[in-house]
């Protein structure tokens, strides 16, 4: 990278509470992000339970790379870039569904669940051919595969550290939402697909920490759904939070259900309140009362969920100025069908394109990405220094802990890891 | 079959409803549906010809998938002073085509195909065009066309569009 680059990697103003807005913008810092960011980290591709049975697949992206997530015939997952290794024709055309093997429709090679190739159109010239050899064209593998109580990861770096200490202190948060019953998750049927016109960072940065834009943006949504809007959040004794740890945030308060009662819904109430002792025993009281609070999460790079609503979501990169959001629906796989209903169209009702809540945000999020276009609005940095003073040590919470959820405590950890990926050649330099 | 009387009452009231739409009149819109109507845009999945379970089923996300309160709340947002990505206004417009009217099942309601294409011009130079098949049913109460089940099968797996902040 040019001088000029590596200064800008390096984000020196971010600790004062400065970003440098051509992150939003610049074409190479993109590029970087596929190669250093999305080829590296452990990124989410899908929820077990997605994956049912041997043959069940879906199609997904890690950065732009489309990628097939197949459960095979021994029940293990296998994911594999789902392009034929013969002219790079994609070998699967559905986004979710269940095969014996998959063709390619260009050549006809065709290859089995664990991804080998099983046969060849033509196959006697192929056998004539010396150099011709079936094991060597099988599609390529991701270099790493593991899962999280029901989440499945995948990273295309086999120099990436384990699945578990990539996640580190962040796996005690995500158990609030992933091992608040014995039955575990699931996800709800079906996603929703949708096109932002925004860069990436944008949204994973909202999720990451931005409780601040709630009670603004959302004021319209919170009338809707709860005849009022949302409370303040700031005051100085608020018990809440920004937590983070390697670049994954949470950022929440303990009033239990503040962002579950956004879905209006009384059986999705009824159930938390049932449940709430149950959660307690296997949470410990205080991650019982965030299971459902006014709280949002994003795992380091692009993977966000809402607890409460229960909306899970990647934000795939599809170039500087544009992202495409995929959203599911995260159920207690243990929860009556009513509730587990409840919560599917609840989630839609206020996050999805068409989500009460969510369709404020995009506007914002787009014309954000897009004022960077100017070359002078370019150079003028950005704010993100609310909450300097902030970090604290608790005595149940782990990572890094800051008192208050009106805060850019997170932001500022987002970025600190994602300028530290990007500059780093390998992972060992990345982790010190 | 249906007579041309119908038929012209049909395509009447559709073209009444996607104004009022264009117009933003969503109290008066609301007032086109039945107590017990249901609106259901489902999501659309990409999955092969094959595949037994279809594009979309009621088990599986959906965009809408409403009572009349359900749309009674988004309405509330719709027209909330705080809905400040509605100001300046979206410039809709509702296109409604292909219509073909047939006696439904329950004697006394009308079983009504249409197409449907949603432009929405926003702010300088946002747009967005969505488009979908419908299958109404509607019913008449006390003498007037009303709402009482739609679905929307929309053309898209991937909606090319940040939002719906419209109906269809």
């Amino acid at each position: 990278m040019s001088g000029m680059n590596d200064e800008l990697l390096a984000l020196s103003g971010l600790d004062d509470g400065w970003l440098d807005r051509r992150v939003f913008w610049d074409r190479d810092v993109y590029e970087l992000e596929l190669e250093r960011i999305f080829a590296r980290c452990w990124l989410f591709v899908a929820h077990e339970s997605q994956l049912p049975k041997p043959g069940a697949f879906i199609t997904t992206w890690m950065g732009e790379d489309n990628v097939l997530v197949v459960r095979r015939r021994d029940g293990s997952i296998g994911a594999y870039l789902n392009s034929c290794p013969h002219r790079g024709n994609r070998v699967c055309t559905a986004e979710v569904g269940t095969a014996r093997g998959f063709v390619c429709n260009y050549h006809g090679w065709s290859f089995g669940l664990d991804g080998g190739l099983t046969g060849v159109h033509e196959s006697a010239a192929f056998g004539r051919e010396p150099g011709f050899d079936r094991s060597r064209l099988g599609l390529t593998p991701v270099a790493q595969l593991d899962t999280y109580k029901g989440l499945v990861f995948a990273t295309f770096d086999p120099g990436a550290p384990p699945l578990r200490d990539y996640l580190g202190d962040f796996a005690f948060y995500l158990d609030v939402i992933l091992d608040n019953d014995e039955g575990g998750t699931e996800f709800a049927g079906g996603s929703i697909k949708s096109v932002l016109g925004c860069n990436w960072k944008i949204a994973a940065e909202n999720f990451a920490g931005d409780a601040l834009h709630a009670g603004w943006t959302h004021a319209s949504g919170a009338e809707a759904m709860l005849g009022r809007g949302v409370p303040d959040l700031g005051a100085e004794d608020a018990e809440s939070y920004h937590v983070n740890a390697n670049g994954h945030c949470w950022e929440f308060n303990l009033d239990g259900v503040g962002n579950a009662a956004t879905l209006g819904d009384p059986r999705v109430m009824a159930y938390l309140r049932d449940h709430e002792k149950r959660f307690a025993e296997r949470l410990g009281a205080l991650r019982a009362r965030m299971v459902g609070s006014i709280s949002s999460v994003n795992v380091f790079p692009n993977f966000s969920f809402l607890p409460g609503q229960n909306t899970f979501r990647t934000w795939q990169p599809k170039g500087p100025h544009r992202t495409e959001l995929h959203t599911w629906v995260l159920v207690n796989r243990n929860a009556p069908q009513d509730v587990k209903d409840a919560w599917r169209k609840g989630a839609m009702m206020t996050f999805s394109p068409s989500g009460v809540f969510e369709m404020d945000d995009g506007e914002n999020w787009e014309l954000a990405t897009r004022s960077n276009a100017g070359v002078v609005t370019r150079k003028q940095r950005l704010y993100y220094g609310l909450g300097s003073g902030t970090a604290i040590e608790h005595p149940e919470l782990p990572g890094n802990v800051h008192r208050g959820q009106i805060n850019d405590a997170n932001q500022r950890a987002f970025y600190r890891r994602w300028s530290q990926l990007l500059r780093a050649r390998t992972w060992d330099e990345a982790a010190s | 079959m249906t007579t041309m009387e119908t038929y012209w009452e049909v395509q009447t009231f559709l073209a009444y409803e996607a104004r009022l739409l264009d117009e933003e009149r969503y109290t008066e819109w609301l007032g086109l549906f039945t107590e017990d109507a249901h609106y259901w845009v489902p999501g659309v999945e990409n999955r092969g010809r094959s595949d037994p379970n279809g594009p979309y089923a009621p088990s599986r996300m959906a965009y809408f998938d409403d009572t009349l309160e359900d749309l009674r709340r988004r309405v509330v947002r719709f027209t909330a002073p705080t809905a400040w990505a509605e100001d300046p206004a979206t410039r809709h417009l509702h296109v409604v085509s292909n219509i073909e009217v047939e006696r439904a099942e329950t004697p006394g309601e009308l079983l009504v195909r249409s197409v449907i294409v949603n432009y929405r011009g926003q702010g300088d130079i946002d747009a967005a065009t969505l488009y979908g098949r419908r299958e109404d049913i509607l019913r008449r109460v006390s003498g007037e066309l009303r709402i009482a089940r739609r679905l929307v099968l929309l053309r898209h797996a991937v909606l090319p569009a940040k939002n719906i902040n419209t109906f269809f």
